[in-house]
């Protein structure tokens, strides 16, 4: 599980539904969980929270991105690659904070992933778990 | 409103053992019991049915006091409005079905609600049996009405599930409910299984060499932080497997086995037999009809 610690910035909430934007370094995260600041006592602007996601839900962009509906972008360079035979697990450093993706060995082929590229992850709103400190 | 603060001392395989337990539940909460074998679970209830008696301390429920050494209190069991059930049914093997679920009922509860009793536990077919030819789910369900039957305000259930299978369990989890909710009882349930503790409890109580180590909700005590996927679950490890660059985890939730992946970095704080936490959004699972009601 990647976990980053970031600072809540927005919450809009419709029905049980909130959209939480949370910045982490210099990177807007956005989250959609069916929570409310009413339903948890940590959804509050300005509240520091930890930012989950499964490594196996990050994707891995090369070049420019053209258009693309991933509403969480974060630059990245890569550190290492350890190549398995079908999947691959590649540790980024995303300023001094780690993300660890893990994508088809093959799919780092297609892009020529080396280590000390600059990359973009991506992982999708509907992916991100909030947790309180 | 149950208050207790009772101490007694215990023979334990370990040596003499000091129980030494403070509580205080409103009525109608069901609280489980939670520790390893020799903590003092059993302990507990049989203090609370006036079956062992605490050398020192107070019970008062509701405001009658139980026990109180200092004005030398002590109800008898049968002054005690409390029905308990026992994993190893305790159903009086010469009675049928009927019988036994009346005797207990002695002068408490008018024929009406007795046969309310046999509907709610759907018990018509059982009525003239003897408990030798029940099932271990069927006699659970008898002693249940047994334990009902006498109107306590508060039901202690030793393990009462632990010896069925998945499927009796979880009809007989409904019962429980069923009875807890609408008799409004406060119960007592021992038990070792963290999914039906999620599924039943109201306040956990972990008890370990005699004393309450933690205690709150399922989620205070089985889960570190509050995490915000909703597809939630606890369970137990049993296999850890590297495939490739990912291990798999094999985690046993409730009688499903399930598959988690993991990797490197947090594999190593993973071991066999323990309780985990499994958390996806809402988002990801798929849901698909497999009967009709």
């Amino acid at each position: 599980m990647n976990t980053l610690r970031g600072k809540i910035t927005s919450i809009n909430t419709e029905g049980h539904l909130s959209l939480i934007s949370i910045s982490v370094k210099d990177v807007t995260f956005k989250s959609i969980v069916i929570e409310t600041p009413q339903s948890v006592d940590y959804l509050k602007t300005g509240n520091t929270i930890n930012v989950l996601f499964k490594e196996t839900e990050v994707v891995i962009g090369k070049g420019k991105i053209q258009q693309i509906s991933m509403q969480n972008q974060v630059p990245c360079t890569i550190k290492n690659i350890e190549e398995g035979k079908l999947l691959s697990r590649i540790d980024l450093d995303f300023q001094n904070n780690e993300i660890v993706s893990i994508i088809t060995t093959n799919a780092i082929r297609n892009l020529d992933l080396k280590v000390d590229d600059k990359v973009v992850a991506m992982i999708k709103t509907n992916e991100i778990m909030l947790s309180e400190l | 409103m149950i208050q207790f603060n009772v101490q007694k001392k215990l023979d334990a395989p370990g040596g003499e053992m000091l129980l030494d337990l403070q509580g205080e539940f409103p009525q109608g909460q069901l609280i489980t019991i939670f520790g390893e074998s020799g903590a003092g679970k059993t302990s507990l209830l049989r203090i609370f049915a006036g079956l062992l008696m605490p050398e020192t301390g107070k019970i008062i429920v509701n405001q009658q006091t139980w026990f109180d050494n200092r004005k030398g209190i002590n109800l008898s069991p049968q002054k005690r409005k409390i029905g308990f059930v026992f994993q190893d049914y305790a159903l009086f093997p010469n009675m049928t079905v009927q019988k036994n679920i009346e005797f207990a009922a002695k002068n408490r509860q008018n024929k009406k609600e007795i046969t309310d009793l046999f509907d709610l536990f759907n018990l018509g077919e059982l009525l003239n049996k003897k408990p030798e030819t029940l099932s271990g789910g069927q006699k659970q369900r008898v002693a249940l009405a047994r334990a009902i039957a006498s109107k306590p305000e508060i039901l202690m259930l030793d393990e009462p599930l632990s010896a069925l299978d998945h499927v009796m369990r979880s009809k007989l989890q409904d019962y429980i409910l069923t009875v807890h909710k609408k008799y409004n009882l406060t119960t007592f349930l021992v038990s070792h299984d963290v999914g039906e503790i999620f599924k039943m409890a109201d306040k956990v109580i972990v008890l370990d060499n005699g004393k309450i180590t933690n205690q709150g909700t399922p989620s205070e005590v089985f889960s570190n932080k509050h995490i915000s996927g909703k597809f939630q679950f606890t369970g137990e490890i049993i296999r850890i497997e590297k495939e490739d660059v990912i291990y798999v985890v094999t985690v046993l939730i409730g009688n499903s086995m399930v598959k988690v992946v993991s990797e490197e970095k947090e594999i190593h704080q993973f071991s066999i037999g323990d309780k985990v936490l499994v958390a996806s959004k809402a988002f990801n699972p798929i849901i698909q009809k497999i009967q009709s009601k």
